[in-house]
């Protein structure tokens, strides 16, 4: 079953993905920061039978997990490839998941909410991702009731999130823009008009990789679609910027850049993970601009090779020992190259 | 830079507000920025923010005695940290909750989805001829056609009544 990165390398070549999250609370239990250990208990079996009642493809396609089962090698993984949320992944104690095979579904309960259901797709695909969600969302609120009211919408923990509850980011590889400055200006304006820039992990977090997550901020007071709608255009100029900058790059000195980062990662012995993600952004940039084969994934290699990611596929090795068998592991994607 | 507010210190905090797309920047002094109730904005999450604007409501107000009936929560326990203790606390404390919304979001009122069982309530709750065409526009915008044509019948008919 393929995932949101093995779909984000070819046609997609500055959107990366596509998340969409809404924020749900069942209005018959105190919101997750106060609730007992048994009110906790409810949730979960509620949501439980929620899924496995209503009747759905969704009943049969998706698996719940009961995050304390989980290995916390496990749960950072999920951290790494965007499954869910640092937020969730903190306490597994009391939480559970619920997530389809191919992970572009999950539904985390007890996370900041009774339940963050999130979508996450490869590239830009803003209106598949609501209508998946809605549809969803729609499934549990027949038998979960969620706390609505009339003028404040979805009722949250956080009164930032009031509303819709819906949170959709797009992640952009955005290398030249962040190069000439032009992300910081995009940042400012973006924060004037009810949209923030960040980091690739969401909240308080540095870019890496070039990898920037361009979402919604404001929830009351503005419909999914016009969020969505506002997004799409917001997303829509920053890449035709990104693009227009790429054009004016000279030729032969990026070509010199793309080759030679290309040559240290099919040589490279010794591969720790900033160095990896610096040189795959550039790798990235290349396959984009059709000077690699587009064939190459950077981003299933980023993904793929984050510290517990490798360790998912290696087990439990120390970080020098990490960065020895992910210098390999690129070497081996990389040699048809 | 000296503080925009009394002239004499340096300004060490600078505090940027966007309200329904309006930016408004201003750098106080230590000291004026606590009188403005911006005490601790300095860890810059969102929810500090919206503790620390709550805190200023707190100190002013005398909504400490009264709790949620359903949760038990004071105005003071959301302020402090800047999470809601349960739906009901959206009703006990709406008052004091609204500027704030209008601050963070520059609305207060809900225009996204409504989950289907919902009108109902609202239909017995209240319903205006204004909440309606609000109704009609949104289903209209959606390109529900079949349902915007219920509402616009209803109005028709609340209309027809009122000039009775």
């Amino acid at each position: 079953m393929s995932s949101w990165y093995d779909n984000c390398g070819f046609d997609n070549e500055i959107v990366i993905s596509t998340r969409i999250r809404l924020a749900r609370n069942l209005s018959s239990l105190p919101f997750p920061s106060i609730m007992t250990a048994e009110q906790n208990e409810q949730l979960k079996q509620k949501v439980k039978e929620a899924i496995a009642g209503s009747n759905t493809p969704f009943a049969k396609t998706l698996k719940y997990i009961d995050m304390s089962a989980v290995p916390k090698n496990e749960i950072n993984a999920m951290v790494e490839r965007h499954i869910i949320s640092p937020e969730f992944s903190k306490k597994a104690e009391g939480k559970a998941l619920v997530i389809s095979d191919d992970e572009s579904i999950s539904i985390m309960i007890g996370e900041e909410d009774h339940i963050r259901i999130q979508i996450i797709l490869g590239g830009l695909q803003l209106e598949k991702a609501y209508a998946i969600i809605e549809q969803l969302d729609s499934i549990l609120d027949a038998s979960l009731h969620f706390a609505f009211d009339e003028n404040l919408g979805y009722l949250t923990e956080c009164p930032t999130n009031l509303g819709t509850g819906l949170r959709a980011s797009v992640m952009m590889h955005l290398p030249i823009s962040e190069r000439t400055g032009e992300i910081s200006r995009i940042s400012e304006n973006v924060s004037k008009i009810g949209f923030t820039v960040r980091g690739t992990y969401g909240e308080g977090t540095k870019a890496a990789a070039s990898l920037y997550q361009i979402s919604n901020q404001v929830t009351l007071g503005i419909s999914e679609k016009n969020a969505l709608d506002n997004l799409k255009i917001i997303a829509t100029g920053i890449l035709e910027k990104e693009k227009a900058a790429r054009e004016g790059l000279d030729k032969i000195t990026l070509e010199d850049s793309v080759f030679r980062t290309l040559g240290t990662l099919k040589n490279a012995r010794i591969l720790n993970s900033d160095e990896m993600i610096g040189l795959l952004s550039m790798i990235k940039l290349g396959t984009s601009m059709g000077i690699l084969n587009r064939e190459i994934n950077p981003i299933k290699l980023l993904i793929e090779e984050k510290p517990y990611m490798l360790m998912k596929k290696h087990g439990e090795v120390s970080p020098s020992e990490r960065d020895i068998l992910r210098a390999a592991d690129i070497r081996e994607a990389l040699k048809e190259f | 830079m000296l503080c925009q507010k009394c002239g004499k210190n340096t300004a060490t905090t600078h505090i940027r507000t966007v309200v329904g797309g309006v930016v408004k920047e201003l750098n106080l002094c230590s000291h004026c920025a606590a009188a403005e109730g911006y005490t601790s904005l300095s860890h810059n999450s969102l929810a500090g923010m919206l503790a620390s604007m709550f805190g200023e409501a707190v100190e002013l107000g005398s909504h400490q005695s009264i709790k949620c009936s359903v949760c038990g929560s004071t105005f003071s326990d959301i302020a402090k940290n800047g999470k809601v203790g349960c739906a009901e606390c959206y009703k006990t404390f709406n008052q004091e909750l609204l500027p704030y919304l209008k601050r963070v979001h520059g609305s207060t009122k809900h225009v996204g989805k409504i989950p289907n069982r919902a009108p109902l309530i609202v239909v017995e709750e209240k319903e205006t001829v204004e909440s309606l065409k609000n109704q009609l526009n949104r289903l209209v915008s959606e390109e529900k056609y079949e349902q915007a044509a219920v509402i616009r019948d209803k109005i028709r008919e609340m209309e027809a009544k009122g000039n009775e």
